[in-house]
Parts: C-alpha cells; structure tokens; sequence
C-alpha cells in the first residue's frame, strides 16, 4: 500500500524571498518619520544596516514620499534601535507616539516581519479621489437624449 | 562504371565528368539514420566514454556539503586584495560610508565632484577587503564592511572639508568613520577634525603661545617706562596746544 503523501509541494525559496515577501508590504504611510540610530563599530549592526538600506529603496520610499528616513551615527557603542514617529492619526489608533524597534539581537527578516505586524497595519486607508471617467461609460451615463444630441452635434 | 566502358569516339562522349553530385535540393535525413554496419557499430561501442558514476550511498546532506564545499580560491581576489592594501597604505586620508539605494546617476556625479578634488570613490567585497586587511594594522575598520559601502581614498587629509561638503549633499551616503595619517577616527572626531585649522594654522598658534611667556615678562619689565612716556606725550601735547592757543 502507498504512504499518504506528507511534506511540502513546493520547496520555500531560502530568506532572499522571505524578505522580498515582507518587503513588498511594507507600507510607511502612517509613520512620518524613522530615525535609525546605530554605532559601526558595536556588534551585530549588520542587520540594522540592511534595515536601513531596504528602507531607502525607491520602491518602499514611494509608499510614502513624505517619510524621512535619518540614519544617526554615534560613537558610544550604545545598541542600536529604530524609531518609528507616527502620525496623528496613526498614534490615535495604537495609542503610542512612537514604535521603538532594539534591534541588536534581530536579523533583517525579523525585523521586516516586526514593521508589517506593527508599522504597515496602522496605515490610513487609501481615499479614492475623482475617478477618471472614460468616453464609453460617460455616454452609458448620458444615457438616450444626450447621445442623440452627441450624435447631432458631431453630424 | 558506365563512362568508364568506351562505346563511341574518345573525345566525342557526352557523358557527365567523373564527379557524382549526392545531395540535390537541401534536406539530408538525420532524424532516422540507418543502422550501423556490425563493424562500424562494434568500434562505437567500444570507443564510447565512460564517466565515474557518483556514489549513491551518501546522504542528502552529505551530497549538498560535497557540491558546496570545495570552492576554489580565485587568485584574482589576491590581486585585488593587494590593489586595496596598496590603496590603504598609499592615501594618508580614507573615508569609510554606508551606501543606501542610489542611482548610478547619482553615483556618477559623486564621483565627478571627488575626482576633480582629486579624491578616488571604490567599493570592494567584504571578503576581498577581509583578504587584504586581517593580519595588518588595519584590521579594526573591518567591522565597517558588513553591510553596502563605499571608500573615498584622498592622498591630502586636508580636504576632509570639501569631503564633507560633497557628501554632505548626498543623502544616500551616511558616513561612518575613516583613517586619518595611519588613525582610526570615528565619526564625530572625523567631523572635529575637518572643524580644526590646517597644521600651518596650528604651528602658529603655537608659536605665539611660546612667545607670549616672554613677552609677558617683557611687557611686565617695560610697564612703567611706557607708562612714563605715554604721560609726558600726553603733558608734551597739552603744552603744545596750549601755547598755540596762546599764539
């Protein structure tokens, strides 16, 4: 008799993908500000580094043009930390003024995962402004008379 | 065979030359061959090749641990690992930056605007900076190297002002610490350091501050003298006028 089958039907892509995953939902909406504060000479800075250069990618910058990023140099060996500011609406919906990640102890991907469970969900919903009407819908809304005119006019 | 055969006058044959054309119009048959002969087909079986067949033995992991394991050493990574510590030990100022994402446009003009302080933008690897720096006097400013970076190499320490000022319009470079005449500074005293005078600037300050221990006791010794003289000019001028108010 065959073993039922157990396992997976596709093979996990390795961290690379893992951390492209978490990047494409990144959303820096609701944060007006990041400050990265890190020493280049303390331990385990390597992942904030990578941290801060996903955050300057054009594609996670254009999610919000408005958001600075200011990565702070020290020279004190202190641990490094990444502080999110809020906007006002975004600091009434979780109550806090700024999200603080430590981020001595966290690899990148941990942190990618910690700023969509944290950050990307206090994002104001999206607002649809004017919607662009095409000709087509426009004569559907015109309905009879004013096509009948339309078609005078053009005669 | 048949033109061979001679059935008419020699030079009045009409035959075709001895040459026997065997292809006409294209398209030869190589999706089904014809079979060998025997002999043909034993001396392709005995010179066909044989590859060693890889164990099937071994484990998943030993498999994986066998293909990534032996990795040859590029001997251009030594070349580039001299080229470095020749860099190093050549350029008496060398800034370390965090490169974020930035255009190669962007990029460019960084390296324009340095070339024509004549100051030289590189990036190496992790690894080929790690081959050319353990073992030697610059092994600290390895840390600086985990993540995207790049090096400007100046051969005059003096234009850490115009380094700044360059970089300082470049958001995407972050600057992280350098060397300076053989010393590691960090970032805040590589920042002092471009705030400080030139070294001609100094000599000076320091001469006067040599100088003003004898010339305060000069100043000292004379005081009264000048002060005798600045009385009796001043006596000296009020009688003056006064005589020539008198005239």
């Amino acid at each position: 008799m065959s073993v039922p089958f157990s396992g997976t039907l596709r093979r996990s892509g390795g961290i690379v993908s893992a951390i492209g995953k978490q990047l494409k939902s990144v959303n820096l909406k609701g944060v007006k500000r990041i400050t990265v504060q890190f020493d280049p000479f303390a331990e385990n800075v390597k992942s904030t580094r990578e941290f801060l250069f996903l955050l300057s990618t054009p594609k996670v910058s254009l999610s919000n043009p408005k958001c600075v990023v200011k990565p702070e140099i020290v020279c004190d060996r202190s641990p490094a930390f990444i502080k999110f500011s809020l906007i006002d609406s975004a600091q009434e919906q979780a109550k806090v003024k700024e999200i603080r990640f430590n981020s001595a102890n966290l690899n990148t991907l941990e942190l990618l995962q910690l700023c969509n469970q944290h950050v990307s969900t206090l994002a104001p919903p999206e607002e649809i402004t004017n919607k662009v009407l095409t000709k087509a819908e426009k004569q559907k809304l015109g309905g009879g008379a004013g096509g009948g005119k339309k078609a005078t006019k053009k005669k | 065979m048949s033109n061979l055969i001679q059935q008419s006058l020699p030079l009045t044959s009409a035959r075709s030359p001895l040459l026997q054309f065997l292809r006409y119009r294209g398209k030869i048959n190589i999706q089904r061959p014809k079979e060998p002969h025997y002999e043909r087909a034993r001396v392709i079986a005995v010179t066909q090749p044989k590859y060693p067949e890889p164990p099937k033995a071994i484990t998943c992991f030993q498999s994986r641990a066998q293909r990534t394991g032996t990795q040859l050493e590029n001997p251009y990574n030594a070349i580039v690992a001299r080229e470095v510590l020749n860099w190093l030990n050549h350029s008496r100022l060398a800034a370390v930056f965090h490169l974020n994402s930035i255009n190669a446009d962007e990029i460019f003009r960084v390296r324009v605007q340095l070339h024509k302080q004549n100051m030289h933008l590189k990036s190496y690897g992790r690894k080929i900076i790690g081959q050319a720096v353990t073992g030697t006097a610059y092994e600290a400013i390895l840390p600086l190297f985990h993540s995207n970076h790049c090096i400007v190499f100046s051969p005059n320490p003096q234009q850490i002002g115009a380094l700044l000022r360059i970089t300082r319009k470049v958001p995407q470079m972050v600057l992280l610490g350098g060397i300076v005449e053989s010393k590691l500074l960090s970032r805040n005293e590589l920042m002092d350091f471009a705030k400080m005078p030139s070294l001609q600037v100094a000599q000076a300050q320091l001469v006067q501050t040599l100088n003003q221990a004898a010339g305060t006791v000069v100043q000292q010794l004379q005081a009264h003298q000048c002060n005798l003289v600045k009385v009796l000019d001043v006596h000296a001028k009020g009688e003056s006028s006064s005589t020539e108010e008198a005239t």
